[in-house]
């Protein structure tokens, strides 16, 4: 039986209990969006093809092959929008775009924008959002019955 | 590194493999046994280079405890769970090689790391080494493919 090695295993569980609080905290909760500067996060996103104009919430999604919440978070938008018609989903695949990765702060996948009808940025989110918190935020800026 | 979106494995073996990466790196840890690590590290090679079907955790998930639970309802992509397996060789060969090498702080340390990432992607489904990736890329600017 080797102390130190008792004393890291013992640091690495608390470690995984805080880490995993963390993440089942933060993950695919919206945070409210900074203070709208010229050149800001909507002008990147503009940039990008996404236009805002086109609907009432428009979510753009940030993703990489290494992703495996992506892809779920991806099949839970595409149904979204195809089920309100309020919903525009616009995905970008983080890699062919690290400039914009960088500008926008997105350090991790799925990074989910939130704009509205103005180009206002209503907030952002990291980490697979949980379905029904999804499903509120979008029917909230749709109009549809939640 | 090549990349086929097509192949998917149950979500169950990757879960699977580690609860029992988890349970080999607290073995290390408690033993300091730097052949243990050095084995981990070699299960973490053979699943990020020949792929998850021959990774030997999934090989006996496979074999041993899937026939047990009937079909496969959810699969996941394989890439990211493979980029997964090349961070957990990382700190797994540092580990070895600070136990083997007589720096067994460092070889704690390194196992430490690795058994957070294993234990809270086996407890919650995270995968640190997939979050890991976009951090990479974002300090490595071109592609090279």
């Amino acid at each position: 039986m080797s102390g130190t090695g008792v004393l890291v295993l013992v640091a690495a569980l608390v470690l995984t209990a805080a880490a995993a609080w963390w993440v089942r905290a933060r993950d695919g909760r919206v945070r409210a969006a900074e203070e709208e500067t010229v050149g800001g996060p909507t002008a990147v996103l503009e940039g990008l093809g996404v236009r805002p104009g086109d609907a009432d919430l428009t979510v753009v999604q940030f993703s990489t092959a290494f992703c495996g919440p992506c892809r779920t978070t991806r099949a839970r938008l595409q149904h979204l929008e195809s089920t309100r018609p309020g919903l525009a989903y616009v995905h970008v695949d983080a890699e062919s775009h690290l400039d914009a990765v960088r500008e926008l702060g997105v350090r991790r996948t799925p990074t989910l924008f939130y704009l509205d009808r103005r180009g206002r940025l209503l907030g952002r989110s990291s980490g697979a959002p949980r379905p029904d918190e999804l499903t509120a935020v979008v029917d909230a800026h749709t109009g549809a019955p939640s | 590194m090549s990349q086929s979106p097509a192949r998917v494995v149950d979500v169950r073996g990757p879960r699977f493999a580690a609860w029992v990466t988890s349970a080999v790196l607290a073995v290390v840890l408690l033993t300091g046994s730097g052949p243990l690590v050095a084995v981990q590290a070699v299960v973490f090679a053979v699943g990020a280079a020949a792929g998850l079907r021959h990774a030997p955790y999934a090989v006996l998930f496979r074999t041993l405890v899937a026939p047990r639970l009937g079909p496969a309802r959810e699969r996941e992509p394989e890439a990211p769970l493979r980029f997964a397996q090349l961070v957990g060789f990382v700190f797994a060969a540092v580990g070895a090689a600070g136990y083997l090498l007589g720096a067994p702080l460092l070889g704690a340390v390194a196992t430490g790391l690795a058994l957070v990432a294993a234990l809270l992607n086996a407890a919650t489904g995270f995968c640190l080494g997939c979050e890991l990736y976009l951090t990479v890329r974002r300090v490595r600017p071109a592609r090279t493919t």
